[in-house]
């Protein structure tokens, strides 16, 4: 069977940064074996299948190794895959998943996605993160999912070299680093050794942590942010009492088709 | 600029096995910058670019961390089954000009052969850290140019063997080579990569310059079959040509497609 398929880097306007991710429109579900071992064969961290159900889609996200929950680079990519390949007209794409309903809103070349805001609490840093980090945060705070530090300055976030090894041992999915920006309200840089990934290149969920609280910390509803991995990500983001809004651009790098047997 | 692009399993017998490779037909040559970029971007290791000259094709391997190599067997297999199947090239061999000097490529049916030197190795103690990192001890150790070559007793070993990647961080090897005696073919191995991203690569091409005069000795074979026992799986053929060997297997292609990038797309 043949199947399309386009590698689309996410929360960037300029090819070779952002977060790589693969879409591939469907007709009617592969077995979620096949969907994954497509995943494995791409060799990037998402890649999303999707079908037209009615007037929505309903989509799915996978890994290499599994199906996830929520992923906001690919379900971007796959809204500019909707408007920019398929010849999906309208604002809104409305996207059934495991998370419940997500809405896309598409505003010139900017595509807005909706989530549901991190609850988090100040805690102790914990000892092996300070042995991990070279750099001390001046907080530390715990999502429900993740540690999130806050640091003085873009350059301590930039110069940072975690050892993962040690990082890896902190029992969360991953740790959210994170400081004021020079050129951008704020920067941050995601680590995920424990789930497997040394370092995220660009991460919607983390901003349901960094949204809340850097609105808080500046005053501000609306802000810039970019995630300084070695790729770089660029996030706009407007904080709407318990949701975020995190909206961003994509580019294509290839369309194509594989062969599935 | 618009670019085809194919991914390509190489040394499988089908989809979704063997090791990935891409493979990208050029009219001339792109930026160093650019061929980077490119290879990151596709994060398969590792994707091949050539041009094709009057001599034959020159052929250029990037790994997925945006290195050159010297030498990239599976992608040199990718690309041949490209050219043959993809790119109307209707000879029975192809001859590429590479930083390993010239290679050629002979299609006997639905397979390629490519043609290597063989490897020099010697019999050593198995290393200490080694032997730490192996969950079953090998029967014999050796020493090859780049790599360690460990045998086992038999097959049951090879699928057993869970290395411990934390205690294998050598750096003076690129790789180990585990192999033993196969149950319905020739010889198994795997191919483990200590110092690597990847731990384990699924189809090593060059792991058999090694693998092929030793077991060509031990059993008393010119020809032989193998399998490389990795998640995916690798399958080869091989045959001990005294100071060269020939390494053959099939491949299938997964993608086509087109990528669109500017001269000035760098990271």
């Amino acid at each position: 069977m043949k199947l399309k398929l386009y590698r689309v880097d996410a929360f960037t306007d300029k090819l070779f940064s952002g977060n790589p991710t693969a879409v591939c429109p469907l007709d009617k579900w592969l077995t979620d074996d096949l969907m994954r071992t497509i995943a494995a064969e791409n060799c990037l961290s998402a890649t999303a299948f999707y079908i037209k159900e009615g007037d929505n889609f309903h989509i799915r996200w996978f890994t290499p190794t599994l199906e996830l929950d929520l992923n906001g680079n690919a379900t971007l990519a796959t809204a500019h895959v909707l408007v920019n390949h398929l010849g999906y007209s309208g604002t809104e794409i409305n996207f059934n998943s495991r998370s419940g309903m997500l809405k896309v809103k598409k505003q010139d070349d900017k595509f807005t996605i909706n989530f549901p805001a991190d609850e988090y609490e100040r805690v102790k840093n914990p000892a092996e993160l300070s042995i991990a980090l070279s750099a001390r945060p001046m907080e530390c705070y715990r999502g429900k999912a993740d540690y999130m530090l806050v640091y003085g300055s873009e350059q301590e976030i930039v110069n940072l070299k975690p050892n993962f090894r040690t990082m890896a041992m902190v029992d969360s999915r991953g740790i959210i680093v994170t400081a004021p920006g020079s050129q951008t309200d704020f920067v941050s840089r995601f680590f995920a050794p424990h789930s497997g990934i040394n370092e995220d290149y660009v991460t919607g969920s983390a901003h349901a942590t960094l949204v809340p609280y850097w609105a808080q910390k500046l005053g501000k509803v609306n802000m810039s942010a970019m995630q300084l991995s070695s790729r770089k990500g660029y996030l706009n983001c407007t904080f709407i009492g318990e949701r975020v809004e995190l909206s961003g651009k994509a580019v294509t790098y290839l369309v194509g088709e594989i062969e599935t047997e | 600029m618009k670019l085809r692009f194919y991914h390509v399993d190489a040394f499988a017998e089908k989809l979704f096995s063997g090791n990935p490779a891409g493979v990208c037909p050029l009219d001339k040559w792109l930026s160093d910058d650019l061929l980077k970029a490119i290879a990151m971007e596709n994060n398969l290791s590792e994707t091949a670019f050539f041009v094709k000259e009057a001599e034959g094709y020159h052929i250029r391997w990037l790994t997925p961390g945006g290195l050159e190599v010297n030498l990239c067997g599976h992608a040199t297999l990718a690309t041949s089954h490209v050219l043959f199947n993809h790119e109307g090239f209707t000879g029975d061999e192809i001859q590429y000009i590479s930083r390993s000097g010239i290679l050629k490529v002979r299609k006997n049916e639905d397979r390629l052969t490519l043609n290597f030197p063989v490897d020099e190795y010697e019999r050593v103690k198995t290393p200490a850290e080694l032997a730490i990192a192996l969950n079953i001890q090998p029967r014999e150790c050796y020493r090859g140019k780049n790599d360690y070559m460990v045998v086992f007793e038999k097959e049951e070993d090879l699928k057993k063997l869970k290395p411990n990647f934390t205690g294998l961080n050598m750096s003076e090897a690129v790789g180990v080579i585990c192999t033993a005696k196969g149950n319905s073919v020739d010889y198994v191995s795997r191919y483990l990569i200590p110092t690597g991203t990847i731990n384990e690569d699924p189809a090593t091409g060059s792991a058999h310059t090694t693998l092929t005069p030793y077991w060509s000795g031990v059993l008393n074979k010119k020809e032989m079959t193998c399998v490389q026992l990795s998640e995916r799986k690798g399958y080869f053929r091989c045959v001990n040509l005294g100071d060269r060997i020939e390494i053959s297997g099939k491949a299938r292609t997964y993608l086509k497609g087109e990528i669109n990038i500017e001269e000035n797309d760098t990271h």
